[in-house]
C-alpha cells in the first residue's frame, strides 16, 4: 500500500498544502523558465503564456554569442571558488579555536565575530572600496573574492558544531600524544564535513550570486563576473523589449548554482539536520 | 562528477584566455549604457545598418574603429542603466577612468560641480564641432557657468503615443486625421471621459507602479507649463507649497483615481498595454517610437495602421515638456597623455558628424543643422517633435543630485495615485524629503 495512504486525514492534508504552496513557490521559476524560450518581439504583447508557442533558442544563443561570457563564466568560478576554499579554513579554524581552546578574551572576541552578524555588508561598502581601491586591488581577482573571506557565519556555524561533537574523542587522540593540530585535521575536521558542506555551498552560492561587489570592484569588462558580465549586456528597458534575454540571462546564472546544489544536496540536509546534536 | 570537474576546467581555462593585442596603437576606453548586442552587431561596421539604441551605438563604435586613420582603438566598457553612476563614481575613485562616457545631462552637473570633468570649449573650436550648432535644449543641458561639458548626443523627452483607432471610435480624431488633443486640464478630463465611455478602456496607460521616472516626469511637465518656478534660483531648495503644483497633483490625482488611467501598471505593463489596444494614450519617452512603429505595421498588431506620437499636448500657459538628454564627458584623468586625449577628441568628433544615424533611435537631434534637415523630418512621426528641441524641460543645471531627487518626487506623486495620499500631504512631504537632500548636496 502507498505509504501515503496509510497515513492519517491530517497528514495527507498537511502533504496537499505543503504541495501546493511548492507549486506557488515554483510558478514564477517555470514562467521564468518558460518565457526565456519566447521571442523578444513576441513578450512585448503576451507574457501570460506558458507552454503555447513560439518558441526560440534565440535568447540563449545570444549569451553564447556575446564575446567575453565563458571568461565571466571563469571568473565567477575562480572567485566562488577561492572564497569558499578561504571560508572553510578559515572558519573551520577560527570555529575549532573558539570551541575548545582556552584563551585571554576569548568571550569578548567571540562576541566581537558575532557583532559581525548584525552589521548589514552595505554599510561598510564605501571604506571597503575605498581601502581594496588604494591597495590596488580594483580589477584583480583577489578583490573579488578577498572580502567575503570574513564570514561571521562561518564561524558562528563551525563553533555550535565543534561544540557538538563530544570532548572524549579528542583527549582519547591527546592521550595517544596526538599535538593538538594533529587532533583537530585527522580526528576533528572529518567529524565536520556535514558542516563544512553547508557552509561551503552556502558560501559558493552566495559569491556566485553576488551582484552588487562585482558591480563596484570589477569595471573592466575582462574582470567581470557571470552576474555582472549578464546585467551588463541587458538593454535600458529590457523588461520590455529584452525580456526574452533577461529571462533566459537569470536561467542560465542560475544553472551552475543548481548543477552544484543537485550534487550536495544529500550533504545539505544531513548537516541542516544535525547541526547542533550533542 | 567527472564530467562536472571537466565543465569547471574548461571554464577555468576560458577565464585565463586573454583579450586581443592592440600594440602600436592608440587604444581608449568609452563607458555606456545602452546594452550589448554583440551577437548581432559585433561584425557590422556600417552604422547605417544598426537599429535600436543598442545597434546604432555598437555600428558607430565599429565603423569608427574600422575607418579611422589615426591607429585609434575604442574599447567599449558597458555598464548596466541602473546602477550606471555607481559604477562610475566607483571608477573615478579607484582611478580606473574611462576615457570617454555617456552621461545623462542631469547627472553631468554633480560631477562637472566636483571638478571630475574636463571643458571642452577650445577643444571643441579646435577640432571643428561648432557649439552654435547645438540645439536650445542640448547647449542648455550640457554648459555650466558659461563653459561647455560634454558633447551632446540627443535629447528624449515625454509624449504621448496615441491608438488613433481607439480615438476615432471615441469621436476624438479631426476631419485631418489627426487626434483631438486636448488646451487644457478639463478638456482633457472632458476627453478622456470621453474616450472611456464609448470605448470601455481607459484613456491613459502610464507606468505608475514600480517606477518613478514617468510620475515625475509628467508633474514636472505640468507644473513648467504653468510658467512656476518649482526650484529657488540659487537651487538650494523646492517650493512644493504653489498653486501650480496643487493643480498638476490635482489633475494627476482626477486622472487616476476616475480610472481614466489603467491601474497599477509599471513601465513594461504599461507598454504592453497600449500595444495591445487597452488604453488610448501611453505617456512615455522618445526611445519607443521605434518599437512601436515596427509593431503598427504587423498585421496580428492591435495597433496595426493606427499610431501617431506627438509632444506632451499644452495644457497651460506655455508649450513645456520634460526633456533629458545623453551626452559624451571627457573625464580628468581619462586619458594618460595628450595623446589618448587627441584620439577621444577625434572619436568625439565622429560621432558628431554621424549625428544623424542616432536620431533613429527616436531620440531627438542635438544639432540644428540635422534637426532641420530634411532626411530628419522625412524619418515617420518627427516632424511635430523637432519642436521639444526648443520647448524641452528640466530641472536648472543648479540643483545637485537631480537624479536622486527626481526619485523623491515620483515616490510620492506615486503615493498621490496609488494610495490616494492627499495632495497637502504630498506637497509637504516632497518638500520636506527634497530639501533635506538638497541641504546635504555636496555643491
Amino acid at each position: 500500500m502507498n505509504p501515503l495512504l496509510r497515513r492519517g486525514w491530517f497528514d495527507r492534508f498537511v502533504m496537499a498544502a505543503l504541495t501546493l504552496l511548492a507549486l506557488a513557490w515554483i510558478a514564477p521559476l517555470l514562467w521564468v523558465l518558460a518565457l526565456s524560450f519566447k521571442p523578444n518581439e513576441f513578450l512585448l504583447r503576451h507574457t501570460d503564456v506558458f507552454l503555447a508557442p513560439p518558441y526560440t533558442l534565440a535568447n540563449y544563443l545570444d549569451i553564447l554569442q556575446t564575446s567575453q561570457v565563458f571568461r565571466w563564466l571563469g571568473n565567477s568560478a575562480i572567485v566562488a571558488l577561492a572564497q569558499t576554499a578561504g571560508v572553510l579554513v578559515l572558519s573551520s579554524l577560527a570555529g575549532y579555536g573558539f570551541a575548545r581552546c582556552e584563551f585571554p578574551g576569548r568571550r569578548l572576541l567571540f562576541a566581537l565575530v558575532m557583532f559581525g552578524l548584525a552589521v548589514p555588508a552595505q554599510s561598510v561598502f564605501i571604506p571597503l572600496h575605498r581601502l581594496f581601491s588604494d591597495w590596488n586591488l580594483q580589477n584583480t581577482l583577489a578583490g573579488l573574492a578577498l572580502p567575503g573571506l570574513a564570514a561571521p557565519f562561518g564561524v558562528y556555524l563551525m563553533t555550535q558544531y565543534f561544540k557538538a561533537i563530544p570532548t572524549e574523542l579528542e583527549e582519547a587522540a591527546l592521550l595517544d600524544n596526538a599535538s593538538r593540530l594533529k587532533t583537530f585535521v585527522r580526528i576533528i575536521l572529518p567529524l565536520s564535513l556535514p558542516a563544512q558542506a553547508t557552509l561551503g555551498i552556502f558560501t559558493f552560492l552566495a559569491c556566485w550570486n553576488d551582484y552588487l561587489w562585482p558591480l563596484v570592484i570589477a569595471t573592466k569588462p575582462e574582470m567581470y563576473t557571470l552576474t555582472r558580465g549578464l546585467a551588463s549586456t541587458q538593454t535600458n528597458f529590457a523588461q520590455s523589449e529584452g525580456l526574452g534575454f533577461l529571462m533566459a540571462q537569470a536561467v542560465f546564472a542560475g544553472l551552475p548554482a543548481l548543477t552544484l546544489y543537485l550534487f550536495f544536496q544529500r550533504h545539505l540536509v544531513t548537516a541542516v539536520a544535525g547541526t547542533g546534536k550533542s | 562528477m567527472k564530467r562536472f570537474a571537466f565543465l569547471l576546467c574548461t571554464a577555468l581555462l576560458a577565464a585565463c584566455g586573454s583579450s586581443s593585442d592592440n600594440s602600436g596603437k592608440t587604444e581608449i576606453t568609452l563607458m555606456r549604457f545602452f546594452g550589448s548586442c554583440d551577437a548581432k552587431y559585433a561584425q557590422v561596421t556600417n552604422a547605417s545598418e544598426g537599429v535600436g539604441e543598442c545597434g546604432i551605438i555598437t555600428t558607430l563604435v565599429n565603423e569608427f574603429n574600422a575607418t579611422n586613420t589615426d591607429g585609434i582603438v575604442v574599447r567599449t566598457q558597458i555598464g548596466e542603466w541602473g546602477p550606471y553612476y555607481d559604477q562610475l563614481t566607483a571608477r573615478l575613485v579607484a582611478k580606473d577612468i574611462p576615457t570617454v562616457a555617456v552621461m545623462h545631462e542631469s547627472a553631468l552637473g554633480d560631477y562637472v560641480r566636483r571638478k571630475l570633468v574636463l571643458p571642452l570649449d577650445e577643444d571643441f573650436a579646435r577640432i571643428g564641432i561648432d557649439k552654435a550648432d547645438f540645439t536650445e535644449h542640448a547647449a542648455r543641458g550640457t554648459a555650466f557657468n558659461g563653459q561647455t561639458y560634454a558633447l551632446p548626443f540627443d535629447t528624449w523627452a515625454w509624449l504621448w503615443h496615441i491608438n488613433t483607432r481607439l480615438m476615432k471610435q471615441a469621436g476624438l480624431m479631426q476631419p485631418d486625421g489627426k487626434p483631438r488633443l486636448p488646451h487644457s486640464p478639463d478638456e482633457l478630463l472632458a476627453q478622456a471621459r470621453q474616450f472611456k465611455q464609448r470605448t470601455g478602456k481607459p484613456y491613459f496607460a502610464w507606468a505608475v507602479a514600480n517606477e518613478t521616472a514617468a510620475n515625475d516626469r509628467t508633474f514636472l511637465t505640468l507644473v513648467a507649463q504653468q510658467n512656476a518656478q518649482l526650484f529657488a534660483p540659487d537651487g538650494k531648495a523646492i517650493h512644493m507649497q504653489q498653486p501650480a503644483v496643487a493643480n498638476a497633483l490635482t489633475l494627476m490625482q482626477k486622472l487616476y483615481a476616475e480610472g481614466l488611467v489603467k491601474p497599477n501598471l509599471d513601465y513594461a505593463a504599461a507598454n504592453q498595454a497600449f500595444l495591445n489596444g487597452e488604453a488610448g494614450v501611453v505617456v512615455v519617452g522618445t526611445w519607443t517610437i521605434d518599437q512601436f512603429l515596427r509593431e503598427s505595421q504587423k498585421d496580428d498588431s492591435p495597433l496595426k495602421g493606427s499610431y501617431t506620437v506627438v509632444p506632451f499636448p499644452q495644457l497651460y500657459e506655455r508649450p513645456a515638456v520634460f526633456a533629458d538628454g545623453h551626452s559624451w564627458a571627457l573625464f580628468k584623468g581619462g586619458a594618460t597623455d595628450a595623446k589618448g586625449h587627441e584620439a577621444a577628441l577625434k572619436f568625439l568628433k565622429f560621432i558628431w558628424d554621424r549625428s544623424a544615424e542616432w536620431s533613429r533611435t527616436g531620440h531627438l537631434p542635438v544639432r540644428r543643422s540635422v534637426a532641420n534637415s530634411e532626411a530628419f523630418r522625412a524619418l515617420p512621426l518627427r516632424e511635430p517633435l523637432a519642436e521639444i528641441t526648443s520647448t524641452g524641460i528640466a530641472m536648472p543645471g543648479n540643483v545637485p543630485t537631480q537624479r536622486a531627487i527626481e526619485l523623491l518626487i515620483g515616490e510620492d506623486v506615486a503615493n498621490l495615485m496609488l494610495s490616494a495620499k492627499p495632495v497637502a500631504e504630498v506637497q509637504a512631504s516632497v518638500e520636506k524629503r527634497v530639501n533635506t537632500a538638497l541641504k546635504k548636496a555636496r555643491r
